[in-house]
């Protein structure tokens, strides 16, 4: 799929371009704008956010390099306004509470795809996409206090980042990261259970989701799934609880990873997460023979460090899954 | 935004035992980038503090400093800003604007920094800005009756400062403000 076209059909798939053609520069105009505004309140140092609330700086009377001499004028401010300042409302307070989340993020955006110099390397154009990655992760922590950052974000943001950074669209590519931001978080909210720790053990956190992994692959080949699960003991917890948090990112190289979100996204008869699961489980079928001849460690090592395969192969497998295991039980008591 | 602490003159153990604590709770590390001290700490006790809220830690020397290896004065470059720092027991009549502004041209620098004098004072003059951060632990002087213990923290954006005032007074900390600007960038003679 050419690149231009990758990047506008994501935006559809991920509603945030609506259906109508026409509505699209409206839509685009409008969130790009409250991208914008949503940066300029929560990512400005407090530093820049002082000297607006100033305004036309009536302090600008004291140009250090002026000929007036005498004591510079003292002004009274409240317990907030100042750097070392403990309150809660404190917007100092604030922006130092956000530094730890801001390193963490400063360090996963470092270990990002290091193979590929769009993301990694001392050029200014990569740091440029870690500068905006970054504004994008920090606001979404912001804006998110439960969730707030959690690493492995960095490796979903990466290819919807990069397939709008790279649309043959200058419009488009110019404004990656507002979009970027848009989408990444309507892709996350279908997951974002997944990364909440007391979420784990929930009827929608992980732990429930991996298990219906294991339903889906009893349904469709019981033998494998018996082989796995009892006698070699390999359970999902094990391995794809990776797979399942960040999307398949890091199974898989880069431009295979664009390909199965591009199945993922656009999947008619299911919800993402569905479609994921049908993904994993055509994973381990790909792999049975391999499987069914290993043990703990060699299956586990395996799924784990997951081999170069055929996508297309691999992604026919999984749409031709049976997704709903009643269905199967179903046709066998007729 | 660069946090640069400016304070000095705490005359630990000698005249002060330590910081106040309503100080020491607002000191946390993570928060600074640079500190610039007057001097007189005066023990490695101090230093050693210093410098856990902050490694990148600037001494000038005071008559009483145990480490006789401290500059007597030293320049350093933040951001736009050419900041030199003194402890100004040295400089005669202590505390004195002409006298300190000499100073202050001999070290081509915006902003010159001393103590000594245990009193807060920011003065400009037309070779630029100095500040006397006071003494942090409010340990007393023979020049300055009832010293508020003081410290001074710069906010350095761009062409801008915002000094941040904060004095202990009657058990309470009170933060003042002043902000002054550059018209002109600083030319780089290194």
């Amino acid at each position: 799929m050419g690149d231009g076209l990758r990047a506008t059909a994501w935006k559809l798939l991920l509603g945030y371009l609506p259906p109508s053609r026409d509505l699209w520069e409206k839509e685009l105009i409008e969130n790009r704008l409250k991208y914008a505004k949503l940066k300029e309140e929560l990512l400005v140092s407090p530093s820049q956010l002082t000297r607006k609330k100033v305004g036309a700086l009536s302090y600008c009377d004291h140009p250090a390099d002026g000929v007036v001499a005498g004591p510079l004028k003292r002004h009274e401010i409240s317990e907030e306004d100042h750097p070392l300042s403990l309150g809660k409302a404190s917007v100092w307070h604030q922006y130092f509470q956000h530094t730890e989340t801001a390193e963490q993020i400063d360090r996963d955006l470092q270990r990002t795809h290091p193979d590929l110099k769009f993301f990694s390397g001392d050029s200014s154009f990569s740091r440029k996409h870690r500068e905006s990655m970054r504004s994008i992760l920090l606001l979404f922590a912001k804006l998110n206090p439960v969730i707030r950052y959690v690493q492995g974000m960095n490796e979903v943001l990466a290819p919807i980042y990069y397939v709008f950074s790279t649309d043959t669209n200058e419009q488009n590519a110019a404004n990656a990261e507002a979009d970027s931001f848009s989408c990444f978080v309507r892709l996350l909210s279908d997951s974002v259970d997944h990364f909440c720790e007391q979420l784990d053990n929930s009827a929608v956190g992980i732990l429930s989701t991996l298990s219906r992994l294991s339903e889906l692959l009893k349904a469709n080949d019981e033998e494998l799934w018996r082989h796995l699960e009892f006698t070699t003991k390999v359970k999902p917890q094990y391995y794809a609880f990776r797979w399942i948090t960040l999307l398949l990112t890091q199974e898989f190289n880069f431009q295979c990873i664009m390909r199965i979100w591009d199945s993922l996204l656009s999947s008619p008869y299911e919800t993402l997460q569905d479609m994921l699961l049908k993904i994993c489980c055509a994973m381990l079928l790909c792999l049975k023979s391999r499987l069914l001849s290993g043990d703990f460690v060699a299956n586990l090592k395996l799924l784990q460090n997951y081999p170069d395969i055929n996508i297309e192969h691999l992604l026919q497998v999984a749409r031709d899954l049976s997704s709903d295991p009643s269905t199967y039980r179903l046709s066998l008591t007729l | 935004m660069v946090l640069v602490l400016a304070l000095g003159d705490l005359h630990i153990p000698h005249r002060a035992p330590d910081l106040p604590a309503k100080f020491k709770s607002m000191l946390v590390p993570g928060k600074i980038q640079h500190i610039i001290c007057t001097g007189n700490l005066c023990i490695k006790e101090v230093h050693d503090y210093l410098k856990t809220l902050c490694p990148d830690l600037h001494i000038a020397r005071g008559e009483y400093d145990e480490e006789t290896r401290y500059p007597e004065t030293k320049t350093l470059t933040i951001g736009q800003f050419k900041l030199g720092l003194c402890h100004g027991h040295q400089v005669i009549p202590w505390g004195d604007l002409d006298s300190l502004a000499m100073l202050q041209r001999q070290l081509d620098v915006d902003i010159l920094v001393t103590g000594h004098t245990h009193q807060f004072t920011a003065y400009k003059h037309e070779g630029g800005v100095v500040i006397n951060p006071g003494s942090a632990s409010g340990a007393f002087s023979s020049i300055t009756y009832d010293v508020n213990p003081s410290f001074v923290l710069m906010d350095i954006d761009g062409l801008r400062v915002v000094v941040y005032v904060y004095e202990l007074i009657d058990g309470e900390v009170k933060v003042d403000k002043i902000d002054f600007k550059k018209t002109t960038a600083a030319h780089s003679a290194h």
